[in-house]
């Protein structure tokens, strides 16, 4: 996760609001630094971070909010919007990989399994009589209950469905971050905060 | 989600020094007054609020940093990043658990056994956070971290608990 950046400048006998200016100057920068790198919707860290600086933003916004005439309370709803957005998309990059572990995991259980009864069926068929076809019975038997409770198709179809919810979130993020700059959300903010430091 | 808590006496001809322990005792009572619930886990909002609420604590901290020596305010930015760092391994697992509990009845019946093993792998793994979360919580406690905090705060803004008095919102 990026550290926030160092805030300069400041005075901490001096009035809160023009630190806040400062403050808030930053952390709207490092949501904006990302611009150039969300476009692309197969990176995962770059949007992770950003929801990380907005975060930061709204939360700042909410506590520096007392220090100026006009309302922040728009802009902090816009932040949140996209943070959630962001929020969701990195559910998503969270649990693709896990349902990846897991059915890796599954698999080397699944191999284990077949392993285990192929040996017990060679031992039976060892045995003397005419076990043979009853032990090749036996065996279709457990396997047809064996994939009957294969664990692999649903995560196979959960992690289809992430990934289509993934695509299509990622789409609103772009929309919604390309509105933002067409509506001039950053100069807007910053008219409001009482211009650049 | 959990409603930021009011910050008592912070307006707008505050001083930067001033608003600075005011925010960031608030934000602490405000994380810390979800420990009990968290522990408890009966219900998964209580780890969550707490969690956003340290995140707060810590967007604040970044940006009052220049009200404090940096030297000595590092390590209590540390202690909360670590509350902040075990909480979310827990809140992975019980936001994964709660969507696929809310998943299964659209399943397909041959697809439901693989949800239903995944939950019941995640919900194995979720109660061996819960030792994790407890001990850090009891070394908190043990470390008089809030009273160090408390202190601290109070040595570099003159902003003190007793006077500050934070409470949730109503």
């Amino acid at each position: 996760m990026a550290k926030p950046r160092r805030v300069t400048g400041l005075d901490p006998d001096a009035r809160l609001r023009p630190n806040a200016r400062r403050v808030l100057a930053v952390r709207l920068d490092e949501v904006y630094s990302y611009d150039g790198l969300v476009a692309d919707p197969r990176n995962v860290t770059e949007p992770h971070d950003m929801r990380i600086a907005c975060k930061r933003l709204r939360y700042l916004l909410e506590i520096f909010g007392v220090a100026f005439e006009a309302d922040l309370s728009p802009f902090l709803a816009e932040v949140r919007g996209l943070q959630d957005l962001l929020g969701d998309i990195h559910d998503c990059d969270v649990q693709i990989p896990m349902l990846e572990a897991h059915l890796a995991w599954l698999g080397a259980r699944e191999s284990g399994a077949a392993r285990r009864l192929i040996g017990e069926t060679t031992s039976r068929r060892r045995r003397p009589g005419p076990a043979s076809e009853a032990a090749f019975r036996a065996f279709r038997r457990e396997l047809d209950e064996g994939r009957r409770a294969d664990e692999r198709l649903g995560v196979h179809a959960l992690m289809s469905r992430r990934r289509r919810e993934r695509d299509e979130l990622y789409g609103r993020f772009l929309d919604e971050w390309r509105r933002l700059k067409a509506e001039r959300f950053r100069p807007r903010l910053e008219s409001a905060l009482g211009g650049r430091p | 989600m959990a409603r930021a808590w009011e910050v008592p006496g912070l307006g707008g001809r505050a001083r930067f020094r001033d608003a600075a322990g005011r925010v960031i005792l608030t934000r602490w009572s405000e994380m810390w007054s979800y420990r009990d619930g968290t522990q408890l886990g009966e219900d998964i909002e209580e780890l969550h609020a707490m969690r956003v609420s340290s995140r707060r604590l810590r967007a604040a901290m970044d940006a009052f940093e220049g009200a404090f020596p940096a030297r000595s305010f590092r390590p209590h930015l540390r202690q909360v990043k670590e509350i902040t760092d075990v909480l979310g391994d827990a809140r992975d697992l019980d936001v994964a658990i709660d969507r696929l509990t809310a998943l299964l009845s659209g399943m397909r019946d041959d697809e439901r056994p693989g949800l239903e093993g995944l939950v019941a792998r995640y919900r194995a793994e979720r109660a061996t956070e819960d030792p994790h979360i407890a001990a850090l919580f009891d070394r908190i406690e043990e470390e008089r971290f809030e009273k160090k905090l408390d202190r601290y705060i109070g040595r570099h803004t003159g902003v003190r608990l007793a006077t500050l008095r934070p409470r949730p919102p109503d």
